[in-house]
């Protein structure tokens, strides 16, 4: 407590330095009753605009597949559209998206504005990782998978006499879909309510890592989750402020509590088949208290958020082994009764001291208060064998508080000069580091040079320290006493940026430039991460050729660097390594509306590159380079709309997307390649689609406006 | 210190702003002549504004006669609501002379930011209104009308699908992140970027829409929220510790690759302190340590084990 009320002291101090200004719009009074609109278009009845149509995708592809949908060669009918009904007292829109993929979207609003409206909405988002992996398991049940008749166990991966025969295609992929319904009810113009439901299911097959000591095997395992989430809000707004109250539960089911398969390998310990747990069922509850109040006469806006939650988790535990002939004792508990409470609290002063002069202050903390009770274990080790000693969990707590405070000042109509203090504090249990500050600060220029010109330039650097480093605790958990965790270690950062924005009044032409550079120095470390920085570069350029004519050019340049030492002998360092990141992006197109009134045209390319390079130079292995991690996306697409009529169009899409990386994790990897682990032979992407679509729309009711 | 501090401060706080309400209202700052509505509304710019694209207002949730707080609901302002008196706007100019301008919307325009802004603050008070103020959108100058088309029937920047885009226009490096390998599906159109974060101002860093960066990852990912037997202490903090949400060219969205990823924080004697290098790979001796899921082939529970054998995160 003491440290929250040396924050909330702080807060204050700088309140003090808080002044004023919301600008406040003067008219002359007007009688608007005989204003009666009357050459408005209101929009009244139906309107409808729907496009049906057939894609051909030339490719299976996990790659291009994730999220869009288009995950295999063929045919799919495309549905899209939206519409809406308006009469004096009722709105009602809708919208479809991909009806007729696995990436659908179909969403309904309406209501009586001013005094309900509500929201109905349905999405799914196919995930597909990997088409190209193979297993041996079969599924016995939803969380299980047992070996094929026939398999022959060997303690390593060259023994599996069977596995050829054994193997079959195994996709890992899973699908989510999120339902959505809420709505909101004005009971007058300053008092309203909310109630929100949403449920989010995921079911499929992703990796699971499974392990017997010194072997394991890559599972392909049933996942079948389920989020239900509520949220309950009322809400008072004025012209002076606001005040809401909220409440949340969010509910997480996962309808398997673990997973069961059978060691394919031997390992001389009995272990024939294993367990692991799979996410446990938990609950959310937050309540929330949010508002604001503007002292006008002060020119200044207080604000404040306040937050409690606690989550639970109190699902029943696994016992130690499914190897009965290990003789591992009693669980301390059937289930845990884990508790976590959690406490936000955020209070803001902006203030407009004049015309020229703004300060802001703002206060963050946040609490992670791990209540889970801790009793001590006696753990089997991979079902193989107990491991003899007595362990007891660790539940972590943390206490974040963060203070900031600028000013900016207008030195001149054309230049203003920020800047600003932040003060971060990390208070941790149970962990090498309890008390962690970081102060930072920072100034910026922005200056309009011209109507056409505008340059921001910032910079600033920050120190983060630590009141001990505990080796003691480290060495309890086995660690080097020279490691430094690199979110626990000192570092000291700097970094800058600056923009330049060229965009002439009225002139068809635009240009963004952007750099930005960081550099990380965890200059206290001998053994963790040493050193990072990030550098980027960023190019946009826009050109309004004419009224339907316009061009886009965009580029990007990024490199992140790092350097980190390790131990092999667990003394000095005696291993280094380095990664290097690199990545390119270029983007450009191309829009032609109304040619010869009838045909709007749309190309678009991207291009994105990646290259990680990793060097590592040890005392046991010399310098060695491992080969580079790349990536090449390529996108090109031409969308054509022909307009048939006032109320037809006919549209085509053409689509080619490849996709290729090299990954020395995965390439040449097949099955067996690692002597003790089964995996599942999956392949790096090389993937190249062509899409080829043609869609007939039909707008019902008065045209939707140009300017959609 | 403690409670007796806070209270000075409290009350000198008081106090401060006490004189301040005393200087401003000693400020005579406003003029007499107030600038003047057209006579006839609507209907007066209308007889000029005629294209469709303006027109289109009359399709949007601005321009619903029933709802009295609608600029054209009944007795509002109308098209004035939001660009101000136009009484001279409208009136006759003599030849030659340039029209008086309205207040237009834009960070281009000639009207000042603040002002256009304070014209949409005005009527959507609530948390977007009060939060916008000291966000870092309002302290860049960012215009409502940079992200908003308020004329528009289908307001690009509401819809997920174009979101991102109208986003990426300032947000260059982003764009860039999200064209990476592996990536949140915002190229698909089918994540925007409110997903996540609170454009009109927020307390949290970054603008985030929940408390704070796990509680906004658990949205989606509420299987990783625990509390778990066996907590894996950075992952009870911050996501961002080991993954960068908007894309990374490594899978998993992870700042770097496993195992260097994992050695960063584990120098335990044995395999977690060994160098994984070219001898490792499958040309040489293929390593467990370095191949596949690297750590992640036996350390799976990553994000935590609720297993009572889970402490080393394999079960």
């Amino acid at each position: 407590m003491s440290t929250f009320a040396a924050q909330l002291n702080r807060f204050l101090l700088a309140a003090l330095v808080c002044g004023v200004s919301v600008p406040v719009f003067a008219a002359a009074p007007v009688d608007t009753s005989k204003w009666t609109c009357e050459y408005c278009p209101f929009e009244d009845g139906y309107r409808g605009d729907y496009d049906v149509g057939v894609t051909g995708v030339s490719d299976d592809s996990a790659y291009f597949g994730d999220a869009s949908g288009y995950d295999e060669s063929g045919a799919y009918i495309n549905i899209d559209g939206d519409g809406s009904y308006k009469s004096e007292n009722q709105q009602i829109s809708w919208t479809l998206e991909d009806l007729g993929l696995d990436s659908r979207f179909a969403e309904i609003e309406g209501g009586n504005q001013g005094a309900y409206d509500y929201r109905i909405a349905y999405r799914e988002i196919p995930r597909r990782r990997f088409f190209t992996t193979e297993s041996i398991f079969r599924e016995t049940g939803s969380a299980e998978l047992s070996l094929p008749s026939g398999w022959v166990r060997a303690p390593n991966t060259a023994g599996f006499s069977a596995l050829d025969s054994s193997l079959v295609g195994r996709n890992i992929e899973s699908d989510r879909s999120i339902f959505e319904i809420g709505g909101r009810y004005l009971q007058s113009k300053n008092i309203s309510f909310s109630a929100d439901f949403s449920r989010q299911e995921r079911d499929g097959v992703d990796i699971f890592g499974g392990p017997f000591f010194f072997q394991s095997s890559l599972l392909p395992g049933q996942i079948d989750y389920t989020t239900d989430a509520v949220d309950l809000g009322v809400q008072y707004s004025a012209e002076s402020g606001y005040l809401a109250f909220g409440w949340r539960l969010s509910e997480f089911d996962n309808d398997n509590l673990s997973l069961r398969w059978e060691n394919p390998f031997t390992n001389g310990f009995g272990a024939d088949s294993g367990e692991l747990s799979q996410a446990p069922d938990n609950t959310f509850q937050q309540l929330s208290l949010s508002g604001a109040y503007r002292v006008a006469q002060l020119r200044t806006v207080l604000g404040f958020s306040a937050a409690a939650g606690r989550l639970e988790q109190n699902d029943t535990l696994l016992p130690y082994t499914t190897n009965a002939g290990l003789g591992a004792g009693a669980l301390p508990v059937s289930s845990l009764d884990a508790r976590v409470n959690t406490t936000n609290l955020a209070l803001t002063a902006n203030s407009y001291i004049t015309s020229r002069a703004t300060v802001r202050a703002s206060f963050r903390y946040d609490e992670r208060d791990n209540r889970t009770q801790q009793l001590v274990w006696t753990r089997a080790i991979t079902d193989s064998f107990l491991s003899g000693e007595s362990e007891t969990n660790t539940p972590y707590s943390y206490e974040r508080s963060n203070f900031s405070l600028s000013g900016e000042y207008e030195l001149f109509d054309s230049l203003r000069a920020s800047a600003g203090y932040d003060y971060k504090q990390m208070d941790r249990d149970n962990q090498e580091v309890s008390e962690q500050t970081e102060n930072g600060g920072w100034g910026r220029l922005r200056w309009q040079a011209n109507s056409a010109l505008a340059i921001d330039a910032r910079g600033g650097a920050s120190q983060r320290t630590n009141d001990f480093y505990d080796e003691t605790l480290a060495g309890s958990l086995g660690q080097n006493p020279l490691l430094r965790k690199y979110n626990l270690a000192y570092r000291y950062r700097t970094y800058g940026e600056v923009t330049a924005t060229v965009a002439p009044y009225e002139s068809p032409f635009s240009l963004t430039l952007n750099g930005f550079y960081a550099e990380d120095d965890y200059g206290r470390s001998t053994i963790g991460l040493l050193n990072g920085d990030d550098l980027s570069l960023n190019a946009d350029l826009g050109w309004a050729a004419s009224e339907t004519v316009s061009v886009y050019l965009s580029g990007g340049y990024q490199n992140i660097e790092s350097t980190q030492a390790g131990s092999e002998q667990f003394a000095a360092p005696d291993w280094t390594a380095t990664n290097d990141d690199t990545f390119y992006t270029l983007g450009a197109g191309l829009r032609i509306r109304e040619i010869a009134d009838k045909l709007d045209l749309q190309l678009d390319y991207t291009r994105s590159d990646g290259t990680s390079e990793i060097d590592v130079d040890s005392a046991s292995g010399g310098f060695s380079q491992l080969p580079d991690l790349t990536s090449t996306l390529d996108y090109l697409r031409l969308k054509l709309a022909y307009r048939y009529s006032d109320r037809t169009e006919i549209t085509t899409r053409l689509v080619y997307q490849s996709f290729s990386a090299d990954d020395w994790a995965l390439q040449g990897v097949e099955p067996a390649t690692i002597p003790n682990v089964l995996s599942l032979g999956a392949e790096p992407y090389d993937d190249d689609q062509f899409i080829v679509g043609i869609g007939f729309r039909y707008r019902i009711g008065e045209a939707a406006a140009a300017s959609e | 210190m403690g409670l007796a501090s806070i209270g000075r401060n409290a009350i000198a706080l008081g106090l401060l702003l006490a004189v301040s309400v005393g200087l401003h209202a000693q400020s005579p700052d406003e003029s007499d002549a107030k600038p003047e509505y057209s006579r006839k509304g609507a209907d007066s710019c209308i007889a000029c504004h005629e294209d469709a694209e303006t027109l289109a207002i009359f399709k949007t949730k601005h321009a619903v006669p029933t709802d009295e707080r609608s600029p054209f609901g009944h007795g509002q302002l109308q098209c004035e609501a939001c660009h101000g008196p136009g009484g001279a706007h409208a009136a006759r100019v003599r030849r030659g002379e340039e029209r008086p301008s309205v207040i237009e919307f834009g960070s281009h325009e000639e009207t000042p930011v603040d002002v256009q802004n304070g014209m949409c603050i005005d009527c959507h008070t609530s948390d977007v209104g009060f939060g916008w103020h000291g966000g870092p959108h309002e302290s860049n100058s960012v215009a409502c009308a940079d992200c908003h088309t308020s004329h528009a029937p289908k307001d690009a920047v509401l819809q997920t699908s174009t979101q991102p885009e109208v986003c990426f226009d300032c947000h260059q490096s982003v764009r860039g992140e999200t064209l990476k390998a592996f990536s949140h599906p915002f190229f698909e159109g089918k994540m925007g970027c409110s997903d996540c974060h609170s454009p009109h101002g927020a307390t949290v860093d970054t603008q985030l829409v929940r408390q704070t960066v796990n509680e906004t990852c658990y949205d989606c990912h509420a299987e990783k929220r625990g509390p778990y037997l066996w907590e894996h202490a950075p992952v009870t903090e911050d996501c961002g510790t080991c993954h960068t949400p908007h894309g990374s060219i490594h899978p998993g969205m992870l700042v770097k690759r496993a195992p260097l990823l994992c050695q960063s924080c584990h120098s335990q004697a044995g395999h977690p302190s060994l160098p994984q290098d070219e001898r490792g790979l499958p040309s040489a001796t293929p390593s467990q340590y370095l191949l596949g899921q690297s750590c992640l082939n036996c350390h799976e529970q990553v994000h935590g084990s609720n297993h009572p054998s889970g402490s080393k995160l394999m079960r």
